[in-house]
């Protein structure tokens, strides 16, 4: 017989206590997991976003917060802002691409899709973009739809489809790129300032830049040339991941609290155990069990609760994040989990710093138990009733 | 000469729980190789806390115990640990036998903390409970047992790693006539294999088998009138 006998024994013996103790600690990290495995895939997502913007620079009105400039990568709202005479002027700099965007929304079939005002031709050499059906058609009727809305709404080419009350017809859809251009409704620049009438504003301006090396100098020349803000991709992206990173540390915060509380639960049946076994531990005394080995025997318990109950966390929490990620996709946040690829069913790293940290805080929580079990006096234990 | 095993020098015992009261006062004992010998005296009068004070379970507030010439007071708890896995073997009235563990399982515990390999503490697990006639039951649980039966597992957990020395704390008090008489059957072997067996007990049935009763009254050992003239004047020697 080995001591992991008599610990997986013990740990059984009160099947009722060990569930509820060990769904305490599966809850726990569960909801650390998901929480992981999303702050994660958003990450991932904010940094392919702001690859996909293909943009050096982005230009904004000033004053935008940082909310504004998430929502530059999301694609949503965006309140019109820079007049075309500053577009004009920025774009007369030599040495850089500018691409204005006016970013709106409608609905398709009651639910909220992104509208993207854009001049066609400059935007589809600026993103490559490659045709997947119909044609690369953009004008007062046309429109061009990303690949991921036409599958979600079973859009087909030559379809009419209402965008605030006039009938458009689709006249391509993009072929798949994989981030968020597979996700909106692309309308030519003058159409859709008419249509939403924002005169001539757009929302903000996406710069491309020749000689990357002079990227201070092009930034200094549009803040001069307009009044307007200019933010890097790199500040915007450190920008962008720094309000992702607080609020995926607050909410690991509350997981945290919840796995303390689960702690707290391991602690009571450890110690309850210790009372209803005291006996047992009197008699592993008599028969010649050291104090180091009850500690251990104990401790044993206790990180088996922690083994467990990380192993059935991580896997509810997988499984939690990859179901729910498609349903959080409704504010800018959480709008990143949306695309399909975002949140992987399994991330090894996640798993093991859970497992890690499950294991841990149980042994940690097992060690006041198993010392005061530890300390029992043989004689005391044994004449216990 | 004889041959003493087991030695108590000046023992006492006070405990103090904001009360102060003397269990035990100056004991001085010696117990003989291979003898069997029973402690016997009124409920609450020191003879558990004798045998638990001679069996290392307990430290003395004052004298010391040797046991194969060696001082229990110099031991570490660890050290006093690994002495009564090695030297002594406990049987208490309750049984006190883990219930989540099989008869068999029961039996290896005390090999295992000793740290035999698996093999070796099953093989002997296995010829501890044929010598106490429960082969049959080495699969079962400690409740689908007899009172009795019990009582022999415990003694053959006692016997795990052969120690010298049997200590028993009323290991008769919850059988039957017939178990009881069972059990004295097995113990008066064991005596006759080698081993040295004290054995606390308020059954005359108990201690008409032993060669040796130390009588214990208000805490100290009671002088035996008529047996005052030979080596051990505190003692009744049973012959």
């Amino acid at each position: 017989m080995k001591p992991a006998t008599l610990v997986l024994r013990n740990i059984t013996r009160r099947r009722s206590r060990f569930a509820f103790t060990l769904l305490g600690i599966t809850v726990g990290i569960a909801s650390l997991v998901t929480l992981l495995s999303l702050g994660t895939g958003l990450e991932k997502e904010v940094r392919k976003q702001a690859d996909v913007l293909g943009a050096h620079l982005v230009v904004t009105p000033k004053g935008w917060c940082a909310y504004e400039q998430i929502s530059v990568l999301t694609g949503e709202t965006l309140p019109e802002a820079i007049p075309d005479s500053d577009v004009k002027k920025i774009s007369a700099i030599k040495g850089i691409q500018v691409i204005p965007y006016l970013t709106q929304r409608t609905a398709l079939m009651n639910q909220p899709v992104p509208v993207v005002g854009i001049p066609p031709d400059k935007m589809k050499a600026f993103k490559k973009w490659e045709i997947g059906k119909g044609e690369y058609r953009l004008d007062g009727q046309g429109i061009v739809v990303g690949h991921g809305i036409a599958k979600q709404f079973k859009l087909y080419v030559d379809q009419a489809v209402p965008i605030r009350g006039k009938d458009f017809r689709i006249r391509g859809i993009l072929a798949e790129v994989g981030n968020r251009d597979d996700l909106a409704i692309y309308l030519d620049l003058p159409v859709a300032q008419e249509l939403y009438g924002t005169g001539d504003k757009v929302s903000f301006l996406s710069v491309k830049v020749d000689d990357i090396s002079q990227i201070d100098k092009y930034i200094l020349e549009i803040q001069n040339t307009a009044n307007v803000a200019v933010v890097s991709d790199k500040q915007l992206l450190k920008s962008v991941l720094g309000i992702v990173g607080a609020v995926g540390n607050a909410l690991q915060l509350i997981a945290a609290v919840a796995i303390l509380a689960s702690c707290f639960g391991i602690i009571n049946t450890m110690m309850t155990a210790i009372y209803e076994r005291k006996r047992e531990i009197g008699i592993l005394q008599a028969i010649g069990a050291k104090r180091r080995t009850i500690f251990s025997l104990f401790l044993a318990e206790s990180g088996f609760y922690g083994l467990a109950g990380g192993f059935l966390g991580v896997v509810a929490g997988f499984l939690f994040s990859y179901a729910a990620a498609p349903y959080i996709s409704q504010n800018e946040f959480t709008a990143f989990l949306g695309s399909e690829q975002t949140v992987r069913l399994f991330d090894p790293l996640i798993t093991v710093e859970a497992l890690a940290f499950s294991v841990t805080v149980s042994v940690l929580s097992g060690i006041y138990p198993a010392w005061k079990a530890s300390r029992l006096s043989p004689v005391e234990a044994i004449s216990y009733e | 000469m004889s041959d003493v095993i087991i030695r108590a020098d000046k023992l006492g015992k006070v405990y103090d729980n904001g009360y102060r009261t003397a269990a035990l006062e100056d004991i001085d004992l010696s117990v003989e190789r291979r003898s069997f010998s029973c402690i016997m005296g009124p409920s609450g009068h020191g003879k558990s806390t004798l045998l638990h004070l001679l069996g290392g379970l307990d430290r003395p507030s004052s004298g010391d115990v040797f046991v194969n010439g060696a001082s229990l007071a110099g031991m570490t708890p660890s050290l006093l640990a690994e002495f009564r896995n090695r030297t002594i073997g406990f049987v208490f009235q309750f049984f006190n036998l883990i219930p989540v563990l099989t008869v068999l399982e029961n039996v290896q515990l005390a090999s295992m903390l000793a740290g035999a390999p698996d093999r070796e503490q099953k093989e002997r697990a296995v010829g501890l409970l044929e010598s106490v006639g429960l082969t049959d039951k080495m699969e079962a649980r400690p409740n689908q047992l007899s009172g009795g039966q019990r009582q022999r597992v415990a003694v053959a957990r006692a016997l795990a790693n052969d120690p010298s020395i049997l200590m028993m704390d009323e290991p008769t008090g919850n059988l039957d006539s017939k178990s009881e008489a069972d059990l004295l059957d097995l113990i008066g072997a064991l005596h006759g294999s080698g081993k040295t067996i004290l054995v606390v007990t308020h059954s005359d049935t108990v201690s008409a088998r032993a060669e040796r009763i130390i009588r214990i009254q208000d805490g100290r050992i009671v002088p035996m009138a008529g047996y005052g003239a030979h080596e051990h004047p505190e003692q009744e020697q049973v012959q």
